[in-house]
């Protein structure tokens, strides 16, 4: 603390001299320092810009807009017929240079950026299964790797979290993290995008030459480069996003955030592969057809042989399941037959966006009593009795995390209990979205009851229901497995 | 078992690695077992994971267990039991009073004596998990009606009552230790915390044939990989591809154990070291991964397959009259060769040079 006081002192006779630099990062040190009770009022008028009373005088019917319009959104790209059969190759930008620092973005730019980052590699993969991802860093002029392309979530998550022990640092320089992006996708097979993400959070690019002439050198490569600015418009950006995506206008390339939420929007938007519909107006290529593709297997040698994609000797490698040469990593093509090659698991990770778990039933308290069922199916925990003050009772039992996360939980969100009790008669008669007064809810397939934390587990996490799959029977039964529901799309489509 | 005193829990510091929950998935399909009973039967196995059991136990006075039976039909808990099935609610209750003691110790660093008494001979802890196991295991034997005897086995329902189990578990102790950050989501708080607890899956497998339960043991794969669980796999007999890819997805060992008969070595010697100590190890683990997938429409395991190129099904050979059995999509079956979609002709062009000049720096 005591080197930032010095800090502020010193550079008080510096600040206009660095104002005319193009630096955002004094401003922020000076108002971390000497201004925080500023900066913090200005915070706070910032979050009511975007809430609106409702014609009760309250907030709640904001919220619940909100939460109904994630809730809608989901439901809406959950249907759309997305191309998950495309291989997409992305490189993630992250400027991490000391614009990255200011706080104009609760609670940093640098740390908010870190966990969306976080956010979208799950939600990519999730989207964009047998995709491939990498990700470069840009501080002190100079641009590094921070995740070498690869499809495995878990490596990128972990190498971003390694950042948050760091500090941004330095002026970013868009020159040297476009190069290496460009080197990073020059081997990336013909058959796949090549694209770009950046997320800029200054105004400024230090670069060692003429950036134009690495433009030139993307466009020429087919790379295509979209950005997400924190600041505000740059002229280079939007030269840089017109000149490698021709066909499509700015707003859908070049994005300055205007808030945390839209900051997410914007990100989560370059998660979505191109749409079936985008795919036939982008030129008439295939459209949805059914690929021929081979699960390989592994394989480890006693003693290195040459692979038919780069002809180095490697012992491991995958045999290609037609005519069984052998390959350095997937997804590929077989060099050797052309056969598409891809891990099966890969493919499986996108299942359960096509068989969604049914929502579970909240339980009343004379539906939990006629039942024997004492305790959770799924983690063996005992419910709560029927008490006297039936709300009270239930939340203690729980713990208060509980209540946190249900707050959180967008599609069952019920933003406080004293709404709750105003509204109580309506939702315990329709009561979709409500929470159970007798803490379980019901699988409507197997009949089992759940407690809170394994209902957000089952449909967040695992997608499966733990009763149906281990109910009497069940493996005989075709069609209805695990209570889950194939897409209504199917239908949608056929009408 | 010198931990029992709690003495080392009082002079535990915060990067000690936490506790492990093992959570063992126990195969019980009674014809795979009857086939085995030359070499192993069934009840010299549970005697020897009961030894490895307790091993565990042994390791960390806060170190937990739970058994699951993957049955023909059905998965179910067979250690901890909900506390009103069980003659008595000590039974149930038991592990939770052992951690709690546990955490009030790192809280006031008073060494409270865990209450037990009884048999002087027998660790109370290890007896309770016998006698539950035990009694557990002989109830689901005896209520199996031979019609549901089927040469496969639930482990889709017993992986995810195993991971229902572990969140539950590891939450309400990440509420007691209060060591999560509340800021973040949940879901990122799950993954991305420091542990409370290090769970991990380790599944004793003797029957095949897992292709019907494809989707559900997928999605639960996924889970574990997204919450960084290992599924441990102990194939003592069968053949089986999708477990094969469950530990290399999880990062967990996978032993194919070629005399059943030493189950116990392998399982003190392959299985009891903890994601902790497995950084310091090598462990044997299959170096070959069969990654073939089952086809949606017949449930069979194929290793070429036609994809629909919106969803991803998988089909063994081009459905009929052209239309993805999932999405209902029309698909072109013009080309089956076809290359996943996008991007320009202009291209071929760039590829030859590309691999022309890659042969000749080679
Ligand atoms: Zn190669
Ligand atoms: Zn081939
Ligand atoms: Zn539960
Ligand atoms: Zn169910
Ligand atoms: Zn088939
Ligand atoms: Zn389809």
């Amino acid at each position: 603390m005591a080197d930032s006081d010095d800090e502020y002192v010193q550079d008080i006779s510096d600040d206009e001299v660095e104002a005319h630099q193009v630096t955002r990062g004094a401003g922020a040190g000076s108002r971390a320092t000497g201004q925080g009770s500023r900066g913090a009022g200005w915070e706070v008028t910032r979050t009511w810009e975007n809430v609106v009373e409702g014609a009760d005088g309250t907030i709640s019917s904001t919220v619940d807009g909100l939460l109904e319009a994630a809730k809608r959104k989901r439901l809406l790209k959950d249907t759309t017929p997305l191309q998950r059969g495309i291989i997409r190759h992305l490189l993630l930008i992250l400027d991490l240079s000391l614009a990255m620092s200011e706080k104009d973005l609760r609670p940093t730019r640098y740390l908010l950026t870190l966990r969306y980052t976080t956010a979208f590699i799950t939600e990519f993969f999730e989207q964009n299964p047998i995709s491939q991802l990498g990700i470069i860093g840009t501080r002190d002029g100079l641009a590094f790797t921070l995740s070498p392309l690869s499809g495995n979530p878990n490596d990128h998550i972990a190498n971003i979290q390694k950042l948050r022990t760091q500090e941004p640092i330095g002026q970013p320089s868009l020159q040297n993290a476009l190069d290496m992006a460009r080197a990073a996708l020059f081997h990336a097979p013909t058959h796949t995008t090549r694209e770009v993400l950046i997320l800029f959070g200054s105004l400024l690019s230090s670069d060692p030459g003429d950036i134009h002439t690495t433009i030139s050198a993307l466009v020429s490569s087919h790379i295509t480069v979209q950005i997400i600015g924190l600041a505000a418009q740059v002229a280079i950006c939007q030269t840089l996003a017109n000149r490698t995506n021709p066909s499509l206008p700015l707003s859908k390339t070049y994005t300055v955030a205007l808030n945390e939420q839209h900051y997410r929007e914007l990100l989560m938007r370059a998660t979505t592969p191109p749409t079936t519909t985008h795919s036939i107006s982008e030129g008439g290529g295939v459209r949805s057809s059914l690929l021929m593709m081979g699960f390989p297997s592994r394989i480890v040698d006693s003693s290195p042989t040459l692979c038919a994609c780069h002809s180095r000797p490697t012992r491991g490698g995958y045999l290609c399941s037609r005519c069984s040469s052998k390959v350095c990593s997937l997804p590929t093509q077989c060099p050797a037959c052309g056969l598409t090659l891809i891990l099966s698991t890969h493919l499986a990770r996108s299942y359960h966006h096509l068989f969604p778990l049914r929502n579970w039933k909240e339980v009343n308290w004379a539906r939990a009593s006629s039942s024997d069922q004492r305790c959770c199916f799924g983690c063996q925990t005992a419910f709560p009795e029927r008490p006297m003050g039936a709300s009270t009772l239930r939340r203690q039992s729980f713990g208060g995390q509980t209540r946190d996360r249900m707050a959180m939980h967008t599609t069952r969100g019920k933003p406080s209990a004293s709404k709750h009790s105003v509204k109580d008669v309506s939702m315990a008669s329709v009561s979709k979205d409500g929470v159970s007064e007798s803490g379980r809810y019901e699988c409507e397939t197997c009949g089992r009851f759940f407690c809170i934390d394994c209902d957000v587990f089952a449909h967040e996490i695992v997608h499966n229901c733990p009763g149906c799959q281990s109910r009497e029977g069940m493996l005989l039964a075709a069609g209805a497995e695990n209570g889950n529901e194939m897409v209504i799309l199917a239908e949608a489509q056929k009408g | 078992m010198n931990a029992v005193d709690g003495s080392d829990h009082y002079t535990k510091t915060s990067d000690e690695p936490p506790p492990s929950l093992l959570t063992i998935i126990l195969d019980t399909n009674p014809h795979a077992w009857a086939l085995l009973s030359p070499t192993l039967p069934l009840s010299a196995a549970i005697a020897n994971l009961l030894v490895f059991v307790n091993a565990h136990l042994a390791f960390n006075n806060a170190n937990r267990v739970a058994i699951i039976a993957s049955h023909t039909q059905r998965a179910e808990f067979l250690y901890p039991l909900p506390a009103q099935e069980t003659s008595s609610h000590t039974n149930g209750s038991a592990p939770q009073n052992g951690f709690d003691n546990d955490v009030e110790m790192a809280d006031d660093g008073e060494p409270t004596v865990p209450p037990l008494s009884d048999d002087a001979n027998h660790y109370r802890p290890f007896r309770l998990i016998q006698t539950t196991l035990l009694t557990a295991l002989t109830t689901l034997l005896k209520t199996t009606p031979p019609s549901s005897l089927t040469p496969t086995t639930s482990i889709a329902g017993a992986l995810t009552l195993a991971l229902t189990y572990i969140n539950k578990t590891t939450l309400s102790l990440s509420t007691t230790t209060s060591s999560t950050a509340p800021n973040a989501d949940t879901t990122l708080a799950a993954e991305t915390a420091p542990p409370a607890l290090n769970p991990r899956i380790l599944i004793l497998s003797v029957s095949g044939d897992l292709a019907h339960q494809y989707i559900p043991i997928m999605n639960t794969i996924f889970a574990c990989q997204r919450l960084s669980i290992p599924i441990d796999i102990a194939k003592i007999a069968g053949d089986t591809v999708f477990l094969q890819q469950a530990s290399d997805a999880t990062r967990g060992t996978y032993i194919k154990l070629d005399h059943p008969r030493g189950l116990l070595q392998y399982l003190m010697m392959g299985f009891l070291p903890d994601q902790t100590n497995r950084k310091y190890l090598v462990p044997p683990t299959a170096v070959g991964v069969d990654f073939r997938a089952a086809c949606f429409c017949h449930r069979k395991v194929v290793d070429v397959g036609f994809v629909c190129s919106i969803c991803l099904s998988i089909f063994c050979s081009p459905p009929e009259g052209a239309i993805c059995l999932t999405c209902g999509t029309h698909l072109q079956l013009g080309e089956y060769g076809g290359k996943p979609v996008v991007v320009a002709r202009k291209k071929k062009k760039r590829k030859n040079v590309e691999d022309g000049k890659g042969k000749d720096a080679t």
